[in-house]
């Protein structure tokens, strides 16, 4: 029962359609970055509150909820929603976690890393959308004729997401993965699964929003000063991600 | 003929008749320069290059940013520009209140992109609206009608099935079509660079195909045979074009356009099996026969299989079908239209897929009205702010806003009327400004004084663009004179190579050479046995599939040191490794013909030597008994169809049956036959030229250039060729004229035959005044460096080595002041260097084999000028003109003249319609950038590991930074010449007459009698006076 008010905050299918129902209706980025950073942590934080034993059906469960909206996000072809599917099957790995003998406390850290470069795309989808209205794969032009850096960060922004090596996702995942295939090897193989499928859906959105033909309004590419702060903002990840790599290996 | 087999025929002649607009694609061995829309040549150039762009996906002028950057360069004449908008301004209704001319040349000069949206031109006033800030105005209904006939257009008319079901359904149908035909093309066409080649290919390319097509292919086409064997006819490619076509709905009054839709979709590979299916003497066209129709009826079949795959029930699938479905579902065939193209405004597209996915009928209603509506007040917006930048840069910001709407709907049309017509206006300005610039240097040319004594030397050179500025170069450098003719030389050879089988035609593509020449090699070569084995082992290796695992570290670290060598020491290192022969050494060619005794002689003692080894190896005679009596006996025998051979017969090891046997297989097997005997005569009988053919031969050459007189000691036949490495496009920088090859063959064939005295004593007969001591070198100019390097010097007479060193002086004078000019447009040396350090870097440019542009080429052509050579001497061309020597004196019947224009003239028109149309739009036109060429089955080259064919010209041969290097201009061909004499010349070439009245040549006739240039424009003749300075010119 415990485990059904958790649920919502880290999000378990189906009670994961409050966050994703709640993301679709905030539009303002900061108030969605405020949801990516703050909704793991508290799910965290109620989760902190009980003392139950997590069974193994729970695992299943959050491993079923990861492959579904990994497996969803790969069809999605509008950023912001990409986002709040990509969040979903993030953060229900959590659970994996929690079910390690390893300390809770660094869980935060964990939603932290997984959160973050979620938050850094939905600034940069903000950004896009202002540019074009949406970001939406396959509709918006191409943004590596038409700005060519925008196009630069996106791509790093969503290799970040899918847990591409230096950024915190892949030391995560692969702390998780070296935890759980002694133990449960079909849940390694699950996690592995589900990561492939990000990399693939991340592959497919950068396909659509990067690579194409040329639209034909001119149009700003980022400034020099947000081309700075978002560099710093992925180096920061990538420097995080070396940190928590020591905490976690 | 049955029913059956006049069907296939009438397919046939549909499919062939449909290929036409694609332009042939002759493989990359020997590159030919071709214009990409030679198949709509019978088109006026406006009209051809917008059905190019409809056909091809491809644009035919530059981008508006580019001309203005040419504008501000002033490479454009302002005065045609504004002539030609004043003209269009002058034909239209005036608005009020807008300087039309002003406002238009506003448009063309500081507007960066297009100013008409096309989708407002049917709802001006939501425009009209946003102009005047009146929000009360809404957005009109969408028409339906209007949207039917535009799906229509788009889904229907010759779009292929497959493509409008990807349009409707975001199926990725057509993609994956291109990729299966595109193995099957490369598995089929390939020339040996395939390990394993695909099987049954002697039987055509469809049959081929079907036999390893998947069983889902295999099974439908087996169901089209029987239906066509169950009516008694028979079965090929063409039925099943028939049942497909007829399969997917296609009425028969539109299959030619959709053919020639679907042909056109991977053009490199249409075009290179049209030009195979033609070339007759193609070597694999004979092995393995492939031609458009296979390919169509291939394509049709895995379309057809696709779309079954692919799609799902209830969704459209054939032609009734989708056209059922715009008339029935417009709202969802519109949405979803909008939708997988990428029409949809990016913040609507969610609310589309959703819809779409949802089907709700209520839903999607609701959605297109909003979509639709969006779109119109999106458009409107933009529109409006369009048209206010342009009033502000025209400086009256309000002169849209005070419009009233019918006003501006007609300003709309204007506006977008002269848009479409923008890139001809652009092109002819520019074309202006290009003319301008030559006429006005030959006016201003300085009249050399006319000699009493022939020059030091006289050299002939490729009118190729490349030999102007060594020209230029060479008689500066000294007592020089030099003449153009075409590459070939006017001597059209097929030609062996002392190491090769194969013959290469010499000559211009459009010509077939009646005579062979051979190589023959007089020095003893190395053993070539040794050599070939070599080469096939190491070439087996390094195809076989299994031994790359163990050879690269056995002897991978051998082809490390080739590298290394080649990188670090690119001047050097290739010297050392030899690899490189201009010509084998001491080779002589055969150029006399046989007499037919001699013909008749050779090919018997061939026949007797072929039946001596026949002996032996068939029979295991031993040498001893084999007499000349019993090979001349049996050699009777088999020609004569003697049914008895005695000697045979005594012989106590065989039987009569044996002998008869054996007769027999001379005759069939190793060809002592009368036929087989009569065609080697045949094929002797093209070797060589005759004395009359050779005088010939050289008195056109002579007499088409007007060097007719004062023969020098020394005439240098300079032939062309260039030099790269690792670099498939090596044969587009050879000579066009000589089939894509280099030209030296051509030169050494006229210098032989000009050198015999026999020649010189009927060259004499004919009126040609030649010197005794006239003597003719060949030579090669190597244009990507200009190096001039002799050949033949050993026939040179000995009286004539003493100015060997006063003539290398001239030619290494001319060679470094050549590359000096050059190099600056490389990007390589400033232009301070020295002449000595630009040669040298030009040397090292050329054997750099991570140079992706070795030279220019013929890149900046632009003029074609048939007349004497003082009509340009002293006008530094830069390299951008076809220079051919003529002189009318010498032609009164139009003869000489109307040769050039047939032949050389035609080939330059190809060459600059090339350039063109790969600088216009270089990834449709040209073939993208080198960097990812990868080469496909010996025949062209592929972008990635994967594409079609690309046609036309690299990036890096016409593009610098992506910026047009290659000014685009049509070839302004300039004929000095009494005005009749050539025009009546033009008129009795239709080819050429042709291009000159549909615009894809510009014609100037310089009349050197009057003194009055005229320029042909619009079809019509434009007089512009000279000075009288050139008629007194004499060469």
């Amino acid at each position: 029962m415990e485990i059904l008010i958790v649920a919502p905050l880290l999000p378990l299918f189906p009670l994961s359609m409050v966050y994703t129902t709640l993301f679709g209706r905030l539009t303002h980025p900061w108030a969605r970055a405020a949801l990516l950073l703050f909704w793991p942590q508290a799910g965290l934080l109620a989760l902190a509150q009980t003392d139950a034993n997590l069974a193994d059906g729970v695992v299943v469960w959050a491993l079923a909820s990861a492959l579904l909206y990994a497996l969803r996000a790969l069809a999605l072809r509008e950023a912001g929603l990409w986002i709040a599917f990509m969040a979903v099957s993030c953060w229900t790995l959590l659970w994996l976690f929690a079910a390690t003998p390893a300390p809770r406390s660094l869980l935060h850290w964990q939603a932290l890393g997984l959160s973050a470069p979620l938050v850094l795309l939905t600034v940069l989808n903000a950004n896009i959308a202002r540019r074009f209205g949406a970001a939406y794969a396959g509709v918006s032009p191409a943004l590596a004729h038409c700005a060519p850096k925008l196009a630069g960060i996106l791509t790093l922004t969503v290799l970040a997401a899918v847990a591409t090596p230096l950024f915190p996702g892949f030391f995560i995942l692969f702390a998780l993965v070296m935890h759980t295939a002694p133990t449960t090897p079909w849940a390694a193989v699950a996690i592995a699964s589900v990561w492939l499928l990000w990399s693939w859906s991340g592959a497919r959105l950068i396909q659509g929003l990067v690579v194409g033909p040329a639209g034909s309004t001119p149009l700003n590419d980022l400034g020099a000063a947000s081309l700075w702060a978002y560099g710093i903002g992925l180096t920061a990840l990538g420097l995080a991600g070396i940190l928590l790599a020591g905490a976690l290996l | 003929m049955s029913q059956a087999s006049a069907r296939q025929l009438k397919i046939r002649a549909m499919v062939y008749t449909a290929g036409e607009p694609v332009p042939f694609f002759w493989p990359m061995r020997a590159f030919i320069h071709h214009n990409p829309l030679h198949g709509l040549e019978h088109l006026a150039f406006a009209d051809a290059v917008r059905s190019g762009a409809r056909l091809f996906h491809a644009r035919g002028f530059l981008s508006r940013p580019d001309y203005q950057t040419y504008l501000a360069q002033e490479h454009v004449c302002v005065a045609t520009l504004t002539d030609q908008v004043r003209a269009f301004a002058a034909a239209r209704e005036p608005i009020p209140g807008i300087d039309l001319a002003d406002c238009l040349m506003t448009l063309l000069t500081k507007m960066p992109a297009p100013v008409i949206i096309e989708t407002c031109l049917t709802h001006p006033a939501p425009v009209h609206a946003k102009l005047h800030n009146d929000a009360t105005v809404i957005a009109p209904a969408a028409d339906s009608r209007q949207l039917s006939a535009y799906l229509r257009t788009q889904l229907l008319e010759a779009t292929p099935v497959q493509e409008a079901i990807d349009a409707l359904y975001g199926t990725d149908i057509s993609a994956t079509l291109d990729e299966r035909i595109i193995h099957s093309c490369l598995a089929f066409f390939d020339e040996g660079q395939a390990t394993w080649s695909m099987p049954n290919r002697e039987q055509g390319f469809f049959q081929a195909w079907r036999m390893i097509a998947e069983r889902g292919v295999r099974r439908r086409l087996d169901r089209i045979e029987t239906d066509c064997r169950a009516q008694g006819a028979p079965f090929g490619p063409e039925d099943v074009i028939d049942y497909l076509m007829r399969d997917l709905g296609i009425d028969e009054s539109l299959w030619a356009g959709y053919f020639t839709r679907e042909i056109a979709r991977l053009h490199g590979w249409a075009g290179f099996i049209r030009w195979r299916a033609t070339a007759k003497h193609y070597h694999w066209t004979h092995t393995h026969p492939g031609d458009l129709v296979d390919l169509l009826a291939i394509r049709l079949t895995l379309a057809r299989q696709l779309i079954d795959r692919r799609t799902q029930h209830g969704m459209a699938t054939c032609r009734g079908e989708l056209a059922a479905m715009i008339e029935s579902r417009l709202p969802e065939t519109w949405l979803r239209y909008r939708f997988h193209t990428g029409a949809v405004a990016p913040d609507l597209a969610h609310v589309v897929d959703d819809t779409l996915a949802r089907g709700r009928s209520a839903d999607i209603h609701a959605v297109f009205t909003q979509v639709t509506a969006t779109d119109c007040q999106r458009d409107a917006a933009q529109q409006a702010g369009r048209l206010r930048a342009l009033a502000h840069h025209a400086g009256n910001p309000k002169a849209f806003d005070t419009l009233p709407p019918e006003s501006l709907r007609h300003a709309m049309q204007t506006l977008a009327d002269f848009e479409q017509r923008e890139g001809m206006i652009w092109l002819q300005a520019m074309e202006g400004h290009a003319i301008h610039q030559l006429l006005d240097g030959i006016t201003a040319a300085a009249p050399r004084p006319p000699g009493n004594t022939a020059p030091f030397a006289q050299a002939l050179f490729c009118i190729d663009t490349r030999s102007e500025r060594i020209r230029r170069h060479l008689e500066n450098a000294g007592d020089y004179q030099t003449f153009g003719i075409a590459g070939f030389f006017g001597v059209p050879v097929s030609f062996i190579a002392a190491d090769r089988g194969n013959e290469t035609h010499l000559c211009p593509v459009m010509l077939t050479p009646k005579n062979l020449v051979l190589e023959m090699p007089t020095a003893t070569q190395r053993d070539p046995g040794t050599v070939i084995v070599l080469k096939k082992a190491l070439h087996a290796l390094k195809t076989s599939v299994l031994s790359p695992f163990v050879a690269v570290e056995a002897i991978g670290l051998l082809f490390g040191i080739d590298m290394v060598g080649k990188t670090l020491a690119p001047r050097h290192y290739p010297h050392r490794r030899g690899h490189r022969h201009a010509h084998p050494p001491g080779a002589q060619l055969m150029l006399d013909k046989l007499s037919r005794e001699d013909a008749s002689a050779l090919v018997r003692a061939v026949q007797r030597t072929v039946i001596r080894k026949a002996l032996e190896h068939d029979l295991d005679s031993p040498p001893q008994l084999i007499t000349d009596e019993l090979i001349g006996k049996l050699h009777s025998a088999a020609l004569n169809h003697d049914p008895t051979s005695p000697t045979l017969i005594d012989t106590p090891r065989l039987s009569a049956a044996q002998a008869h046997a054996f007769v027999d297989r001379l005759r069939t097997a190793y060809g002592i036959n009368p036929a087989f005997e009569h065609r080697q005569m045949e094929q002797l009988a093209r070797i060589g030229f005759s004395l009359d053919e050779q005088a010939r031969c050289v008195a056109t050459a002579l007499n088409a250039i007007g060097l007719t007189r004062q023969f020098s000691r020394l005439i240098l036949l300079v032939a062309h060729g260039g030099q790269s490495e690792n670099n498939p496009y090596e044969s587009a920088l050879d000579c066009g004229a000589c089939g894509g090859n280099h030209g030296l063959i051509n030169a050494r064939v006229l210098a032989n035959m000009a050198n015999k005295p026999q020649v010189q004593d009927r060259l004499r007969a004919m009126g040609l005044p030649i010197h005794s001591d006239t003597a003719f070198l060949p030579a090669l100019h190597n244009t990507t460096t200009d190096d001039i390097q002799l050949f033949d010097l050993d026939r040179l007479p000995p009286s004539h080595l003493v100015y060997l060193d006063r003539l290398r002086d001239g030619l290494g004078r001319a060679t470094q002041l050549c590359a000096r000019e050059r190099l600056p447009d490389l990007r390589l040396e400033p232009a301070a260097s020295g002449p000595a350090t630009a040669l040298r870097d030009a040397r090292r440019n050329a054997v750099d084999w991570s140079q992706v542009r070795p030279e220019w080429g013929l890149a900046r052509n632009a003029y074609f000028i048939i007349g004497r050579r003082t009509l340009t001497h002293g006008q530094a061309l830069a390299g951008r003109a076809f220079l051919h020597s003529y002189d009318y004196r010498t032609d009164t019947k139009r003869r000489l003249l109307e040769s050039i224009l047939t032949g050389p003239l035609v080939v330059g028109q190809w060459i600059n319609m090339e350039h063109y149309f790969s600088t216009v739009d270089n990834e449709r036109f040209g073939s993208g950038s080198k960097v990812y060429h990868n080469v496909a089955g010996h025949i062209g080259v592929m972008t990635g590991n994967f594409s079609d064919l690309r046609i036309g010209l690299p990036a890096q041969t016409v593009l610098d930074n992506g910026k047009p290097f290659h000014q685009p201009l049509r070839l302004i061909t300039v004929i000095e010449a009494p005005f009749d004499q050539a025009l009546a010349a033009v008129n009795g070439v239709v080819t050429v007459k042709r291009l000159v009245r549909q615009g894809w040549l510009r014609l100037i006739v310089i009349d050197p009698q009057t003194h009055i240039t005229h320029i042909h424009e619009n079809d019509r003749w434009r007089r512009r006076t000279r000075p009288a300075a050139t008629e007194e010119l004499r060469p």
